[in-house]
């Protein structure tokens, strides 16, 4: 047997140093830990389904350079972050001047402040499932630091629009830290997105977004998946929640080559509660993989989980859902719920609900279905006189329409509905 | 306008339709009766043309044209309208947005402009009036969580929205009390007029008291057995199924209204 192949060196050569010292020392701390690191194989348990999507060429270990011009994300109103490349354009950039709201590049941190973020960064996240995405901690040139004090609250929605160029081959390892203070309120959007692309060129995307709410903060966290084909991306969002705290996630993915999110939440303070949606659409050889973790630490929380996937074509979407009910997190409250639809006999879906459960007096409900259009209720569409692939798209909306509508930004619903309806119209093209 | 010759259809291959032969002309009122299994929801969903069911012989034409090689949404554009004994729930699709779809496809066809939202929103509530529905029921998804009279009324809304040339009433008084029975029935004969033809199938009788047919037909066996006018329907009811020789649990334990 042939050794598995090991992440290449390439991957971790250290770039931009304009970090301050503490978080350059992290960074050669996470690449030493990372080195000769087995990439997963059809073998590996949590990557079994998406292995064989993850193509790591050398030429793609390179940082892609943050200049050249932003696309879209000039549109979006108010206050606004834009990376480009995985790297902050202030010039880009709207920040909110509000008291109690402090955003900062990690590389304008001092001393003291780096040394205080290297000790938080990636501690949300638990190392074993997501190496692969901590490759970003390795990698990141930059980084943001979104501080709210304690009741400090955002007016308005702040985006941070991930852009890359997709132009020339190489990688962008955005990184964002949210420390929310007692009783804060933040709705952070964050949107990526892709431009240019030769077909050629091969591109990884590697985000990591922290966030940490303190007692009684309430955080709604929006993203749009929406980069390019040919993008490879590979994220993770990690929460920790303290007492009284609601994190709220909403997220819209589109697939690509290789799309794999990982969401993890830890309760640890009672009281806290989060409410998780997820949509997921592929069409044609387009593949797209959520694992979500839900941590039930502390006793008296609440999660509830609601995904979608849809998967068209010879696309292939995961979702695993793991729910972990600590020995002492008594009067737990856990709901998962994942439905699946299948538009092709090509497409392929794999679900799996984990639950562990380790407490005795808790509630803990899960469901997860497959299926495909249901004849009877498209037959009840075209005897109205509505036309075949015109039922098909109302009906595949309607798979989802629920979870769209639950989105509380409109301007980022009515992007996430018009992806969706091309999506849809791409789908269903006439034959 | 509906003429069907020598119709036979079957479903996974066990004949339901074994040689109808029916001529519905327009302004016209035509009951079919008979028992459970006689072939009367068959008929219904073959002429709207549900795909489950597959026609072995025979000719269907609707105002000349061949409707059999016609697909259903086609068959809906030309004028065929089937109020569903089971209307389906689809949820997510708002009633609204539903209806909208239908009418503005139907307009399409005949080379209409869409309607806009303000002028359909009005026609909408109109029609809702007509058959006692709130408007409320416009913005819930489709059938979601309506009750059994509800979901047949909204049949009957529908139909009075796409105005169809041949209204199929595919046991529509079926679940619905004395009161319910009424506001569709009056729904129903709001359809009736000179270029409109009305197919009603039915179990029972009853509906046929606020529904006057011109015409009754018994099926059985998936062959029309006996036609007549209004009053084979009533001896129906006196004398039960079993009148004609053929047998029926059902009718025996039809309600005497």
């Amino acid at each position: 047997m042939k050794p598995a192949p090991t992440l290449s060196s390439a991957f971790l050569h250290p770039a931009g140093q304009s970090l301050p010292q503490p978080l350059l020392a992290l960074r050669k701390q996470r690449a030493a830990a990372l080195l000769g690191m087995p990439l997963p194989t059809r073998k590996t348990e949590n990557w079994k389904y998406s292995a064989r999507h993850l193509k790591l060429a050398d030429d793609m270990a390179i940082s892609l350079p943050a200049e050249g011009k932003t696309g879209t994300s000039l549109a979006v109103p108010g206050y606004k972050v834009v990376f480009l490349n995985g790297v902050m354009l202030p010039e880009a950039s709207e920040f909110p001047d509000l008291d109690g709201i402090t955003i900062t590049s990690f590389s304008d941190l001092d001393e003291q402040e780096a040394r205080e973020l290297a000790g938080r960064l990636d501690h949300t996240l638990t190392p074993q499932s997501v190496q692969l995405a901590q490759l970003n901690s390795a990698r990141f040139e930059d980084g943001l630091l979104i501080r709210l004090q304690p009741d400090a609250v955002l007016d308005q929605p702040l985006y941070i629009i991930h852009e890359v160029n997709a132009d020339a081959s190489g990688s962008a390892f955005p990184r964002i830290f949210v420390d929310a203070g007692r009783h804060s309120r933040l709705t952070l959007v964050e949107e990526f997105i892709s431009s240019g692309s030769n077909g050629q060129a091969q591109v990884l995307v590697n985000a990591v977004t922290e966030f940490c709410l303190d007692e009684g903060a309430h955080l709604t966290s929006i993203r749009l998946d929406m980069e390019g084909d040919s993008i490879q991306h590979i994220g993770a969002t990690g929460v920790r929640q303290q007492r009284n705290s609601r994190f709220e996630s909403h997220c819209v993915g589109f697939g690509g080559a290789l799309r794999r999110h990982d969401l993890q939440v830890r309760l640890e303070g009672e009281g806290a509660e989060c409410k998780l949606n997820g949509v997921v659409v592929a069409q044609g050889a387009q593949h797209y993989d959520n694992h979500t973790n839900i941590e039930h630490v502390v006793g008296h929380c609440n999660s509830e989980e609601t995904y979608r996937n849809i998967a068209a074509d010879q696309a292939h979407v995961v979702f695993n859902g793991r729910i972990h009910i600590h020995p002492d997190a008594q009067k737990s409250n856990a709901e998962m719920n994942n439905k699946n639809l299948l538009l092709s006999n090509g497409a392929e879906i794999d679900t799996k609900p984990e639950l562990e459960i380790y407490a005795d007096d808790v509630k803990c409900a899960h469901g997860a279905t497959i299926g495909q259009l249901d004849k009877t209720s498209v037959f009840y569409l075209v005897s109205r006189g509505i036309g075949r692939r015109e039922a098909h798209v109302l009906l595949t909306m309607a798979f989802i329409n629920e979870l769209v509508a639950q989105i509380p930004v409109p301007a980022v619903r009515e992007t996430a509905q018009t992806r969706l309806n091309q999506f849809f119209e791409a789908t269903f093209q006439e034959a | 306008m509906l003429s069907i010759k020598n119709l036979h259809a079957s479903v996974e291959d066990k004949e339901i339709l074994k040689g109808i032969n029916l001529e519905i002309k327009a302004g016209e009122v035509h009951a079919i009766m008979g028992p459970n299994g006689s072939g009367k929801s068959t008929l219904s969903q073959v002429l709207a043309g549900n795909e489950a069911f597959e026609v072995t012989e025979g000719e269907v034409t609707l105002n000349g044209q061949n409707l059999l090689e016609l697909e259903t949404e086609e068959r809906a554009r030309e004028g065929i309208f089937l109020a569903f004994q089971y209307p389906v729930e689809i949820p997510g699709v708002s009633n609204l947005q539903f209806l909208r779809t239908a009418v503005n496809a139907m307009r399409k066809h005949r080379g209409e402009e869409d309607m806009n939202a303000a002028e359909f929103m009005k026609l909408a509530r109109e029609v809702c009036k007509q058959v006692d529905l709130d408007p409320s029921f416009l913005k819930r998804g489709v059938n979601e969580g309506f009750s059994g009279g509800e979901k047949k009324r909204n049949e009957i809304m529908q139909a009075l929205l796409l105005q169809p040339k041949l209204a199929i009433l595919d046991e529509t008084d079926s679940g619905l009390d004395i009161d319910a029975l009424k506001v569709v029935a009056d729904g129903v004969n709001a359809l009736r007029s000179p270029d409109r033809a009305i197919l009603m199938v039915t179990h029972y009788q009853r509906l046929l008291n606020h529904i006057v047919p011109d015409y009754v037909h018994v099926l059985a066996g998936g062959r029309i057995i006996k036609s007549g006018g209004r009053e084979l329907a009533l001896e129906l009811e006196e004398k039960g199924y079993g009148w004609l020789g053929i047998k029926d649990e059902d009718a025996a334990d039809a309600p005497a209204n």
